[in-house]
């Protein structure tokens, strides 16, 4: 066969739960001269195998048993950056299942293989994809490193061409567009799109876009649209739930979630959002019965997170089942041992031990969770800290993490949609938490700008103590980090060199490599530096 | 239609293109393999009729490159009818079509099944562009297609013929008439000019 050399050195996944399926897979991509393979019965394994291995190639059975799904596997993988976006996800599936796996397009695998496929099929399928993996290498390795300035360059060389490709590379330039914060570009790629024929993903790009312009009626009306012509298209619910949560509407959020769910179960990211709606609606019977039944589905499965415990603790925490709360955050610690799990349990704890009525342990819990470093907290840990906090009535505390969390995250669209959920389920008002989480980003916006400020006219001791006191509070704001490394290197190409200084400043950019290699500011930086050893 | 019948169905087909699975890894038994698979993909039609008609079946239409599109198709036609000749003609083909893959497949591997089983030595696959419409063509060099069906045109599923059923004609054109834009929508042509020629037009 023609096409043995192109397989013989591709790494191949196999995740089949059906003993039958996984003897003959073997047999057919054997025959079909892939000699790299690998095969699994379970997600677990599959896991295992792929923290060690990296696959071109991964093919997955939609229907793996009981608990997690392929397609619940999938957005596992996609949400948690587990796989290059080069590996190709085929997902196998029967016809009744085709349709659940295409309409969850937020996560979209990169081919499905209907049962039953012949070898043939199956060869010429692959070879296709090959083909696709070569041609977006360079723009998938881009995504994969979150570099969307270089996503969006890379497009526009292959654009023009208007090949088989075009329709997808507007796909994934708009939504690099959408994360290098050009809404505006995006919606238009997005309307040009349509133009050609109005495909489900482009509308809901579009919402989106519409959405992040502060559009949000009309963010919400075409939502609603998408629902009503395509009532499969699972992510145009999250979507709309979202955005009439963030508008105040939790109860309209929640019904859209809700009946979401009755036509699919969903992933885990539904359900953590439903079941933190229903907890902040007053309801959190629904959220103990739909986080449960979950948890209960997928017993043993990674997709499960620590946050899922948290969110279950609370809920029982609110009906005043504290024993309850309690044992769920118990379960949790067996399952959950790493430090950051530790810190959000700590907090959960707290929350449990205060409708216990023990308010002692309640304090000591919550100041476990508070004792380690905030800057290395991640999103889930930081959310489940301040909600103990505002839980215990300690608010200026918790607004003081939520304050920190923004202000070191100002790109992190992720980190102020959580702000928000907290500070509204902590009965803030909408327009209170948008106040809060404005006035946080307007103040270091303010920090920066005056270092900047007073460097240009010269007082640049000035300027360095304001910058690097801000930058050793927020080491994950690049342009205060950027800045601050800037400012010492001006300094020092103009008043010679001061060892202490130096290193200072080399840190700082060292910290900026790590994070965004491309950083625009680094030419300057270093264009200084170089200065110094003339 | 009872969910345990769809069920049943379902189970069926599955150990139906395991078993072709088993039969394509032996050299010796092509044509045992063609019949299984032949059988699990009829159960499949079934499947889909039956969400068809109780209104689940809905179209999401992407961006496809016919090319490849057809490509596949004649690679696993090639594989079950290896003495046949498969030709695909492309070149008056769009850049890139819009039209749910997945569906529109099923549809066209039943019009090439049949096309397959009536052939003489030769198949053609070809898409063009047409009147604002991307014409799937699969035309075979076989006896054409019965007067009966050309009248038919797949319109109800039981007008059973020597070619088969009728049923995967019923189903693919109701997978064309999901497929609408701006108030046209898709259909199929069955017509005779020197065998039979299966068309699925898509706007």
């Amino acid at each position: 066969m023609a096409n043995i050399s192109k397989f013989t050195d591709k790494w191949v996944l196999v995740i089949d739960d059906m003993e039958g399926m996984r003897s003959q897979l073997r047999m057919s991509l054997t025959n079909s001269g892939f000699a790299k393979l690998h095969i699994v019965g379970n997600i677990r394994e599959a896991l295992e195998r792929m923290a060690n291995s990296r696959y071109d190639v991964i093919l997955c059975d939609y229907s793996l048993g009981e608990g997690t799904d392929g397609q619940q596997f999938l957005e596992h993988l996609r949400t948690n950056d587990l796989i290059s976006r080069n590996t190709i996800f085929v997902m196998i599936t029967a016809e009744q299942a085709y349709e659940k796996v295409v309409a969850a397009s937020e996560c979209a695998p990169d081919d499905y293989l209907l049962k039953p496929f012949t070898a043939g099929q199956f060869n010429a399928r692959l070879e296709k994809l090959l083909e696709r993996q070569q041609f977006f290498a360079t723009i998938d390795k881009t995504t994969d490193a979150k570099d969307w300035t270089r996503v969006i360059a890379e497009c526009d060389k292959s654009l023009p061409a208007r090949n088989k490709y075009f329709i997808e590379l507007c796909k994934i330039k708009a939504a690099a567009l959408m994360h290098s914060n050009r809404p505006q570009d995006a919606a238009d790629l997005y309307r040009e799109v349509l133009a050609l024929r109005p495909i489900g993903w482009a509308r809901l790009g579009l919402a989106r876009a519409l959405g992040q312009l502060g559009k949000k009626d009309e963010a919400q009306q075409l939502a609603r649209e998408i629902v009503a012509d395509s009532p499969q298209f699972m992510a145009a619910y999250d979507f709309l739930g979202g955005q009439l949560a963030s508008s105040g509407d939790k109860e309209a959020a929640l019904n859209v979630l809700q009946k979401a769910r009755e036509i699919s179960p969903g992933t885990m990211n539904r359900i953590r959002e439903l079941s933190t709606l229903a907890v902040s609606t007053g309801q959190p019977e629904l959220a103990e019965s739909v986080m449960r039944q979950a948890l209960q589905k997928h017993k043993y499965s990674p997709v499960r997170q620590v946050n899922d415990y948290a969110i279950l603790s609370k809920a029982l925490a609110t009906q005043g089942k504290a024993d309850e709360a309690l044992s769920v955050v118990a379960d949790a610690r067996k399952d959950f041992r790493d430090e950051d799990s530790q810190i959000v349990l700590a907090a959960t704890e707290s929350v449990a031990q205060r409708a216990a009525g023990n308010d002692e342990l309640a304090e000591a819990a919550l100041a476990r969770a508070m004792a380690g470093d905030i800057n290395i907290l991640p999103v889930g840990a930081v959310t489940a800290i301040a909600d103990a906090c505002f839980a215990l009535g300690k608010e200026d505390d918790a607004n003081k993490l939520l304050r920190h969390a923004i202000q070191n995250n100002p790109e992190d669209e992720t980190i102020r949609s959580k702000v928000h959920d907290v500070l509204t389920a902590a009965g803030k008002e909408v327009t209170e938490a948008d106040a809060m989480i404005e006035e946080s980003t307007q103040e270091i916006i303010r920090t920066n700008n005056d270092g900047v400020r007073k460097a240009e006219s010269g007082q640049l001791q000035e300027a360095i103590d304001l910058l690097c006191e801000a930058a050793d509070r927020l080491p994950n704001n690049l342009q205060i980090v950027g800045n601050a490394a800037l400012v010492i290197a001006l300094h020092l190409a103009k008043n010679g060199d001061d060892p202490k200084m130096l290193a200072q400043c080399l840190r700082y950019r060292d910290a900026i490599i790590r994070k965004s290699p491309d950083y625009p500011r680094l030419a300057q930086i270093d264009s200084q530096l170089r200065q110094l050893k003339k | 239609m009872n969910d345990l019948y769809a069920a049943v169905i379902h189970d069926v087909k599955n150990q139906l293109a395991e078993l072709a699975l088993r039969l394509g890894e032996r050299a010796d038994a092509q044509q045992e393999m063609s019949i299984a698979m032949n059988a699990a993909r009829r159960l499949s039609e079934m499947l889909l009729v039956i969400r068809q008609e109780a209104e689940l079946l809905s179209v999401n239409p992407d961006s496809v490159d016919t090319g490849d599109f057809l490509a596949i198709l004649a690679a696993e036609y090639r594989e079950l009818f290896p003495a046949l000749a498969i030709d695909i003609d492309t070149e008056h083909a769009p850049a890139f079509a819009f039209f749910d893959d997945a569906l529109v497949r099923m549809a066209l591997s039943n019009a090439m099944h049949n096309a397959c089983r009536s052939a003489h030595s030769r198949i053609k696959l070809a898409a063009r562009e047409q009147d604002k419409m991307l014409v799937l063509e699969v035309a075979d060099d076989g006896p054409g297609f019965p007067d009966g069906m050309l009248k038919n045109d797949g319109d109800t599923p039981a007008s059973v013929s020597n070619r088969g059923t009728g049923l995967g004609l019923y189903l693919a054109r109701k997978i064309a008439e999901l497929h609408k834009l701006e108030g046209r929508c898709g259909r199929i042509e069955l017509s005779n000019d020197k065998g039979a020629v299966f068309r699925m037009f898509l706007p």
